[in-house]
């Protein structure tokens, strides 16, 4: 096997690990059903009382469904920089080390795989209760076809941010804090609980501007206004974000390593 | 009967003394947690205030209306399981068999067992809502006398249903799960306008899901300085907290030890 052939392999073993723990599976979607129902009533409201068929641009069927593809991408996340903190605390980075493989590489494969598995089941359940309460909105192919090529390039930035705060457990004390506020600053900034649209006039190119909206706001966009000059736009911020921070994280992960004192016995 | 409780008073400041002092130990990791739930919970302002931004009034309740209910369950949230740290952890302690340690004491098994722990990002939770309500409501004396009491019957409320929920274990077996999931659908409901929910979401909401008695009965006592309002709130809070003490004791006699060698430090 070639040193590259392996990775889609753990990908894949990750992802058919996660398929067997229904009942985790299970209960994150009680979550995901109430937060939409939560919404769907906001936004309900909200429309019926500005008498308005459009906010932002959006219908508010396509709201709901903004809102389905936002929540199934933020909830999706694997526990990436929990687990590389714990490697870090407890020494098993030291194992991983020893194995054929690039750590880094390692993490992203598995990230990938159980995200993957979480997103389609979140989009699926999601979808179910987007028609149920507010029914279709038009899907062109094309729509579905960007959105879907917008998608791994956001999981990938998103790992990259998460993987750099948990190495941050070779200098912190904790990294819990730091994870907590860049998912809450992606909550935000990133369009999650509202689309960057219904943001102040003047604040829009600076959140559109930030790798936030990169991961969350611009592939849940594109599946509601398909634009195929919005996704090559979408998809060079991504690139250039995600060179921007392997870079980083390259260089946070060779000084970090030099930290590693391992003690075989 | 005055003396038995001024007992178990003094037994719970010594003991959230000493779960505070043991937290300093660890002080980078203590204060990084608290500055954290502070930073997250703020992000939720933020997103009510820049919803108001954009559309003033929804049926009827402000901006200060929604950053009142984020005042008082964060702060009731946070005084409940800043002192009370174990209830969160009662359905893993009763699954895997942990009580047995607490049942050598010599004083009420429920309440010594609650006080035990301290969640450290509750603080955060706390000191977030007492701050977001002086700075951003700005309350005369008797509403902000008003809210004290309110946010102590909120954290009454947050004790007795996650007594309720964590106690599901001595029935199921691991109810790690379904605990977590009820306990985030109060907290999601407690945290939106209740205004937004109409007819069996509405009776869910004080019922199985008691919300209404964060999210409406508090907030409307605040809004008119109406003392039934409070009262129905505090005997809404009451009758949660002698539902899970019930539930408790109730599922004790099913509960089976873990022959767990286990110490307290």
């Amino acid at each position: 096997m070639s040193s590259w052939q392996k990775y889609p392999w753990i990908a894949l073993v990750a992802a058919r690990s996660n398929l067997a723990y229904w009942g985790d599976v299970a209960s994150r979607f009680i979550f995901l059903g109430v937060v939409l129902y939560i919404f769907l009533r906001l936004w309900q409201v909200t429309y019926a009382q500005m008498g308005a068929a459009e906010l932002g641009g959006f219908t508010l069927a396509q709201m709901l469904w903004y809102l389905v593809i936002t929540e199934s991408i933020t909830l999706s996340g694997p526990r990436v920089a929990q687990a590389v903190d714990e490697d870090v605390r407890t020494g098993v980075l030291s194992v991983q080390l020893v194995r054929p493989m690039s750590y880094p590489l390692f993490r992203l494969s598995t990230t990938m795989g159980e995200r993957l598995v979480r997103f389609v089941m979140n989009l699926l359940v999601g979808s179910v209760v987007a028609l149920v309460f507010v029914g279709p909105i038009k899907l062109e192919g094309a729509g579905c076809l960007i959105f879907l090529l917008s998608v791994p390039a956001a999981f990938i930035l998103d790992f990259l941010t998460n993987f750099s705060i948990g190495l941050g457990a070779f200098w912190l004390e904790d990294t819990s804090g730091l994870l907590l506020i860049y998912s809450r600053l992606t909550m935000i900034l990133g369009g999650m609980l509202l689309p960057l649209e219904l943001f102040p006039d003047w604040l829009q190119p600076v959140l559109k501007a930030l790798p936030f909206s990169s991961v969350i706001y611009g592939p849940a966009h594109l599946l509601v206004h398909p634009d195929w000059s919005a996704w090559a736009d979408l998809a060079i911020r991504q690139l250039s974000f995600i060179l921007v921070l392997s870079l980083f994280v390259a260089f946070l992960y060779r000084t970090a390593l030099k930290r590693v004192f391992s003690n075989g016995g | 009967m005055f003396k038995k409780l001024a007992s178990y008073l003094a037994l719970a400041v010594t003991y959230v003394k000493l779960n505070f002092l043991s937290q300093l130990e660890y002080r980078g990791a203590f204060l990084s947690q608290v500055v954290a739930m502070f930073v997250n919970d703020s992000v939720w302002v933020v997103f009510w205030v820049l919803f108001f931004t954009r559309f003033p009034a929804l049926r009827g309740w402000n901006v200060s209306d929604v950053i009142t209910i984020w005042a008082l369950a964060a702060s009731g949230f946070g005084l409940a399981h800043g002192i009370c740290g174990n209830a969160l952890q009662l359905a893993s302690l009763i699954a895997r068999g942990q009580l047995d340690v607490w049942m050598l004491y010599p004083r009420a098994l429920l309440s010594h067992l609650l006080v035990g722990r301290m969640s450290a990002t509750a603080w955060g939770d706390a000191l977030f809502g007492y701050v977001v309500y002086l700075v951003m409501v700005r309350p005369d004396c008797p509403h902000l006398l008003l809210f004290v009491l309110l946010s102590l019957s909120t954290a009454v409320l947050f004790v007795g249903f996650s007594v309720l929920s964590g106690s599901l274990s001595f029935y199921l077996g691991n109810s790690e799960g379904v605990t977590e999931q009820w306990n985030f659908s109060l907290i999601t409901f407690s945290t939106y306008p209740a205004t937004l929910f109409e007819g069996w979401v509405k009776l869910l909401l004080f019922t199985l899901i008691p919300a209404g008695f964060v999210s409406y009965l508090p907030v409307e006592a605040l809004r008119q300085l109406s003392l039934p309002h409070a009262a129905a709130a505090l005997g809404g809070s009451v009758m949660v907290l002698v539902a899970g003490v019930s539930v408790f004791y109730h599922g004790l006699g099913r509960y089976e030890s873990g022959n767990l060698m286990e110490m307290r430090g």
